[in-house]
Order: C-alpha cells, then sequence, then structure tokens
C-alpha cells in the first residue's frame, strides 16, 4: 500500500510540475524565428503582421525587411481565429515594451464563419498563462468545449513540441523567418486547383468571431496604435464563390461600421487566375508570395 | 460509458467497494447489478435484448434437445443479423444493442456446449444472466465459456490487495496502449486512408504499418483494461492476445490474436463442419479434382472458407470485410496445403527453423501478408483497395521528398517532427518489451512501481484525449 502511494503521489508531483511549467514558462521558451517571445525581442517595429496561416504563407519576409528596413514580423498561426487575434494583441501590448508602428490584422471572410476553437497548438506555447485562461474563457463562453478539451488545452497540447524542443526547435527555426515561411512552395497546377473540392454551403457567421472584429478595432483606438486590416487574394474560385462574397462584404460591413482602414483583395493589382500563384485555394506559391509582397509594401506605403 | 472515463471510474470505485462489503452469498448479486447499471448506463433501452436473449437461451437450453438449439440459434442469430446488417437492408435508424456480436457467440457457445453435453444447462437464470453480462466482457469479449466462468462469478472472493494491485497495472497498461500509442497513430491513418487517393506509395505504407500498431494497441489496450478490471474483482479472464505480431506464420497469428474468437470459431463451427457428411463428400468430389492431394487437407478447405467468409461477414456487410475474409481464408488454405512441400523442401536446404534470421524473415513475412490483408479491411472502397496495393507497389520511393510527403498527414510541419519522434520511441519502447516477453515471459516484472510512474506520467501528458472509444466497440 505504501508504495503504491508513494508512486502515486510521485507521479502527481511530476505531472503537475511539467502541466505548470508548459502552462506558465512555455512562452519564455527561446524558439527561433516565429512567435510572440521572437517577435517582442526583435524591438520595436514599423509594422507587425497578426493573422493566420494566410499571411504566413502570403507575405515575404525578406522582401518587407528590404522596404522596411527589417523592422517587420508576422506572428500569426494555422487557422487562427479572430477571437483568439484579440487576445494575441493583448499580449504583445502586455508583454512588450515596444512600439509598433503599424500593426495588420488579417481580413480573411471565412475567419467570421470559425467556430471559436483552438487551431494551432503554438497558440497554446506563444501564450502567456493569462492569455491562456482567456482564450478557454473565449472558447467556453462560445460553448465550445467540454472535458477532453479543456485536458488537451492545458495539459497535452504543446507536450510533444516540448520535449522534444532541443531535437525539433533547430528544424523548425529554419522553415521560418520572422514568423513567416521560407519554404519555395510552388503551384499544384491549374487542374488541381480547377477541381479542389470546397464546400461553403453550411456555413454560418459565429457572433463571437465577429464581435472580436470590433473589439480588435476598440481596443487599437483605445491604445492610439495604428492598425489596418488586409485581405490576401484567394484563388478566383473561392474568391469569387457566393457564399465567401457574402462574408467578404460582412466583414468589410463590420469594418466601416467601426472605423477602421482596410485593404481589399481588390485593391492590389495580383491575378487571382494565375494557377501558378497559388498553392491551394487561399494559400500562395513562393511566386504569388513574391508578387503579393512587392504590391502589399506599395498599397501599406500609399495609405 | 467508455472504459476510459470518469464515470467508469467512479463506477468501479463504488462497485469495489460494494462488490468487497458484500457477503458470502451477495457478492455475485452486486455484480449482476452492476453490470445491468452498466448496460442500462450505456444503452438503455436496448437492454431489453439482451434479456430476451438471456431468458430464451435459458429456458430453451434447460432440455437441450435439437429443435431448442436450432431454436436458439435462430433467435439469437435472428437479433444479431436484426441489428448488425438492418442498415444493408436499408434501415438506417436501429441503435445496435451494446455487444450484441459477443453476447450473441457466448449465447450460442452455451448453447452448443450444453446440446453436446460438454457442459450441463445452468440451473440458475440469475447466473446465467451474470455469465452473458458481466460487463467487462460484454462489451469486446474476450468471449468466456461457461465452464470457465461460472464458477469465478458466483464463488466468494475476499479482498486481496495483491489482485487489486495486479488489476491496476494491468490497466495503467492498456490505457497506455489505447490512449498513448493507439491514439497517436489513429488520427494518421484516418487521415491517409480516408483520401488514399491523395497520397503516394511511401505514406501508405506507413499508415498500414501505423495501422497494424493501432490495431494491436486498441484491442490489445481495451483487453488489459477488461482482463485488469476483472482481476480486481477476483476473476480472470482468458487471455485474448499473445503477441502476436512475433507470429512466424499466419495461422500462428491467429492462434495468437483475439484468440478467444478463434477458438470459439474453432469450437462451434470449423470443427464440427469439418465432419459434417457433406463436407466428407465435398472433400471426395475434389479429390477427383487434386488427386495428390491428402483427404484430411481437402477437408479443410470448405470449412475454412466459411469460417473465414462469416468472420469476414461478422465484421459488417461491407466488401472490405468480406474481402478480408476471403484474403485470408486463401492465405489459410495456402498454408495448410504447401506445408508438407515447404517442410520436405527445409529438410533439403538444412534450413534450420531455430535460427534468427530465419525466424525474423518468417515473422516478416508475416506481418507483410497480414498487412495486404488489413489494407483491405481498412478501405473504404473497393477503388481505395485497388489504388493502395498499385500505389504500394508501383510508386512508393525513398527520398526527401517522399518521406517530407510521409509526415504530412501528422498536421502541420511544426507537429509532424515531434509526433514522428514521439512515435518511434515509444514503437521501439513497445517492441523492445515485447520482444522481451517473447523470449521469456517473467521478463519486464520486476520494478513495477517503476513502470508505472512512467506510464502513469506518459499517459497523463501524452495521452490522446478524447480518444476512449474503442475499435471493436462497433462489433
Amino acid at each position: 500500500m505504501k508504495k503504491v502511494l508513494i508512486t502515486l503521489a510521485v507521479a502527481f508531483i511530476i505531472i503537475t510540475s511539467a502541466i505548470l511549467f508548459k502552462n506558465v514558462y512555455s512562452c519564455e521558451m527561446p524558439i527561433k524565428n516565429r512567435g510572440i517571445r521572437d517577435a517582442i525581442n526583435t524591438g520595436d517595429l514599423d509594422v507587425l503582421f497578426i493573422g493566420s496561416s494566410t499571411f504566413r504563407a502570403n507575405v515575404d519576409m525578406p522582401m518587407m525587411d528590404e522596404a522596411y528596413d527589417g523592422r517587420v514580423y508576422d506572428i500569426s498561426y494555422g487557422g487562427n481565429q479572430l477571437v483568439a487575434t484579440v487576445i494575441q494583441y493583448d499580449e504583445i501590448r502586455r508583454r512588450s515594451p515596444h512600439d509598433y508602428g503599424l500593426i495588420v490584422f488579417e481580413l480573411g471572410p471565412m475567419m467570421l464563419a470559425q467556430d471559436v476553437a483552438l487551431s494551432d497548438s503554438r497558440v497554446i506555447w506563444d501564450l502567456s498563462l493569462e492569455g491562456k485562461q482567456d482564450l478557454w474563457i473565449s472558447m467556453y463562453t462560445a460553448g465550445n468545449t467540454d472535458f477532453p478539451m479543456l485536458y488537451e488545452f492545458f495539459v497535452t497540447s504543446g507536450m510533444d513540441d516540448l520535449i522534444t524542443f532541443p531535437v525539433t526547435e533547430p528544424f523548425y527555426s529554419t522553415r521560418y523567418y520572422k514568423g513567416a515561411k521560407t519554404d519555395e512552395t510552388v503551384s499544384p497546377g491549374k487542374e488541381w486547383l480547377e477541381n479542389e473540392e470546397f464546400d461553403l454551403s453550411d456555413k454560418y457567421l459565429v457572433e463571437e468571431q465577429a464581435d472580436a472584429v470590433a473589439n480588435i478595432i476598440n481596443e487599437c483606438k483605445k491604445d492610439g496604435q495604428d492598425f489596418i486590416f488586409v485581405e490576401s487574394p484567394c484563388y478566383y474560385r473561392l474568391q469569387d464563390d457566393p457564399v465567401f462574397r457574402e462574408y467578404h462584404e460582412e466583414f468589410v460591413r463590420i469594418l466601416d461600421e467601426n472605423g477602421a482602414d482596410y485593404i481589399l483583395a481588390s485593391d492590389v493589382s495580383f491575378d487571382t487566375h494565375d494557377a501558378a500563384l497559388f498553392e491551394d485555394m487561399n494559400h500562395m506559391s513562393a511566386e504569388g508570395r513574391r508578387v503579393y509582397t512587392a504590391e502589399l509594401i506599395k498599397a501599406l506605403k500609399n495609405r | 460509458m467508455s472504459l476510459i472515463s470518469l464515470p467508469f471510474l467512479f463506477f468501479m470505485i463504488c462497485l469495489l467497494f460494494a462488490y468487497y462489503v458484500a457477503g458470502e452469498d451477495q457478492q455475485w448479486k452486486v455484480l449482476l447489478a452492476a453490470s445491468g447499471f452498466f448496460y442500462l448506463w450505456s444503452n438503455p433501452v436496448c437492454i431489453i435484448f439482451i434479456i430476451i436473449s438471456i431468458v430464451s437461451t435459458f429456458y430453451l437450453m434447460r432440455n437441450p434437445v435439437k429443435s431448442h438449439f436450432i431454436w436458439t440459434i435462430v433467435i439469437n442469430l435472428g437479433l444479431l443479423i436484426l441489428f448488425k446488417y438492418s442498415i444493408n437492408f436499408g434501415i438506417d435508424n436501429l441503435i445496435v444493442p451494446l455487444g450484441i456480436s459477443f453476447y450473441t457467440f457466448m449465447t450460442i457457445g452455451y448453447a452448443h456446449d450444453c446440446y453436446d453435453k460438454r457442459i450441463r444447462p445452468s440451473d440458475n437464470i440469475w447466473h446465467y444472466a451474470l455469465f452473458i453480462s458481466y460487463f467487462p466482457q460484454l462489451t469486446q469479449g474476450p468471449i468466456g465459456n461457461y465452464e470457465e466462468m461460472h464458477d469465478q462469478l458466483i464463488k466468494y472472493h475476499p479482498f486481496d490487495f495483491q489482485r487489486i494491485k495486479t488489476g491496476g497495472y494491468r490497466i495503467i497498461i492498456g490505457v497506455f496502449k489505447k490512449l498513448v500509442i493507439a491514439g497517436r497513430v489513429g488520427f494518421y491513418i484516418d487521415t491517409v486512408y480516408s483520401h488514399p487517393t491523395g497520397y503516394s506509395g511511401l505514406t501508405l505504407i506507413v499508415a498500414t504499418l501505423f495501422y497494424l500498431i493501432e490495431m494491436y494497441a486498441d484491442f490489445s489496450g481495451y483487453m488489459d483494461i477488461v482482463c485488469g478490471v476483472s482481476e480486481m474483482l477476483g476473476i480472470s479472464l482468458k487471455e485474448n492476445f499473445k503477441r502476436p505480431y512475433f507470429s512466424k506464420s499466419i495461422p500462428e497469428y491467429w492462434r495468437r490474436w483475439h484468440i478467444s474468437l478463434n477458438e470459439w470459431f474453432n469450437k462451434h463451427l470449423f470443427m464440427p463442419s469439418v465432419t459434417t457428411k457433406w463436407n466428407k463428400k465435398t472433400a471426395n468430389i475434389l479429390s477427383k479434382v487434386f488427386p495428390k492431394a491428402k483427404k484430411g487437407t481437402l477437408r479443410l478447405i470448405v470449412p475454412t472458407l466459411m469460417v473465414w467468409i462469416v468472420t469476414g461477414i461478422w465484421h459488417g456487410a461491407r466488401f472490405s470485410y468480406l474481402g478480408w475474409g476471403i484474403y485470408f481464408a486463401i492465405v489459410m488454405l495456402i498454408s495448410f496445403c504447401t506445408q508438407g512441400y515447404v517442410k520436405k523442401f527445409n529438410a533439403k536446404i538444412h534450413w534450420n527453423p531455430d535460427n534468427t534470421f530465419i525466424k525474423a524473415f518468417q515473422i516478416v513475412r508475416t506481418l507483410t501478408l497480414l498487412s495486404f490483408g488489413e489494407i483491405i479491411y481498412r478501405s473504404e472502397s473497393f477503388s481505395d483497395t485497388v489504388y493502395i496495393f498499385k500505389s504500394i507497389f508501383t510508386s512508393t520511393r525513398i527520398n526527401g521528398a517522399s518521406i517530407a510527403a510521409a509526415m504530412t498527414p501528422f498536421g502541420n510541419g511544426n507537429q509532424a517532427a515531434a509526433s514522428v519522434i514521439i512515435i518511434v520511441i515509444l514503437a521501439i519502447a513497445q517492441f523492445v518489451v515485447e520482444l522481451a516477453k517473447e523470449k521469456d515471459e517473467k521478463a519486464f516484472t520486476g520494478h513495477r512501481y517503476i513502470y508505472a510512474l512512467l506510464m502513469i506520467i506518459v499517459i497523463a501528458l501524452f495521452g490522446v484525449a478524447g480518444k476512449s472509444n474503442f475499435m471493436y466497440q462497433a462489433f
């Protein structure tokens, strides 16, 4: 009996310590080339991108570096959500002593139709305990939580990365530069893009995501932070989809209603019919990334 | 009620308390009540069907004459077919009663044993009800037989902390296999097999190998949990797995995988059909076609085909299951028919079966044949099966690009490397344990507290939460 109790007690102590370590200190791990900590360590920035994998794939950081003397960074996450974007913005403001000339948020129409959820375990890594709690409360308020999710959120998510950190970090860090992808991705070809199936018919507006857009705007205004929403061009089949257009209009309506500045996909010169520029429906190939970034730099500088 | 859930943990704590507090005559009643509660919690409406099965079989087999035996089979198989295959007849809203496949096998096995006078029919319907509904073995087996289970279930088991410890350790092993190993590879397999045409040879091979790992970790993990639970109650269940992936042939594999099901088929379907007149007649006809073949071998052909087709259909009325059954029937028949020639050939080339390399070759060969069968089983359509085989044999390349492509189903690139490292470490650890146990059954039996500690930590920190449904639960 004594040995059983000791085993359970030791297990409890180790597990609790690991959970605490992950939740409290993961945001302090020396992660290179991506994430909030690395962005903060870069110092004052002229442009900070906060968005989803679309920004990560579509913005060419070496070109941005050149245009802004290296004072740029991108802290985008896979499938990032508008609800999480607010929390990431708060986190930056709370932890960073630096100035950010312009914060570029993503105008992703379909982000309005995403259930509030954890879309990328990197989010958990990068947020402080306070940020994690805020994100969990947002998910809970939206009614999208249960016990297994709580467990995944605070215990298992990101543990793989933590335990393998010394081995995997050198590999991961080569895949990014200032938070954006460095892969020389190529287009899968016109035939693939023309036949790729997608169905937006069952999408619905998620109120929490729509409210988050207004929250981002209000918080930036309150902080006196210059900001802009940017919509990346998608392959024409997606961009011209009636449901996509509907959400696009709704997003623009919210921005107009709250007096926010924005650059639409149609405001930049980019051929959405050119398959060579896309990796999939909404992520660009390396070629597309460079074409788009040149246009985006012009648009940002001309505003 | 999932076996890996907080309600089940609470259920077990209450049960253990009530079970060991109960008096000598009351203990089995506590177990019966708990089994009823377990069933009601999981599937309240369908309890009526297990009651029909229990009552009809019990009363019919009190007088085990041929007509009663046939009626027992008709009633039980009828219910099984109604629920399991109703969807194939256009009825898609029936809830399948929990464990119907497994309790139907137990019921028919009991009836057959009574009819053949291998056992005396039960004289107490509550005892019989407990045998059929005993909750640890109800959902996925092992398929117990009445002779082995009855006395254990009814007799008094005084509290024994050693058994609680042994059972607890076994449960930890099971949860580890399920949540840490099966849960991790499961996501990869689902991703690849749901759209196999999006992947090339190497990825499909990895997914298939992972499927072998998932099947074993899931199913044997479940068995570890139920055997552990039962051990805590003082009742030993039949072992269902004996390190099957170290088998040196497919027939040996099926003697070491899902042992209770295969023994059931052997006892209640294969052996009886081998000795039937119609099988002898068929063997005579076949002997005219294959005059050199031994009659004993020819008598195995039809029963083998029958058993494997039934096993396939038992998994469900789908092409892939039927194809899987036929595939293994053919492999088993080839194995039976060539056994003599292989022995002669081996003797001629002085093949030493105890040589480590030869053993390793035989194990790899068995796993390869097994993988082919599992591709058929896991594919969602015939065209997927054809595509997977074609891709494996024509488009498998081992280079940087194909290795990178094989990592994509792990999720985004950031998670892939970490997942691969952890899966490789776990797979090697599991392999080392199994290999050591294959050589010496007592290996890894010392230092249990340290192993338990390590497993608890890994389960808690790396287990895949929300993956508590077991593969065979659906059957």
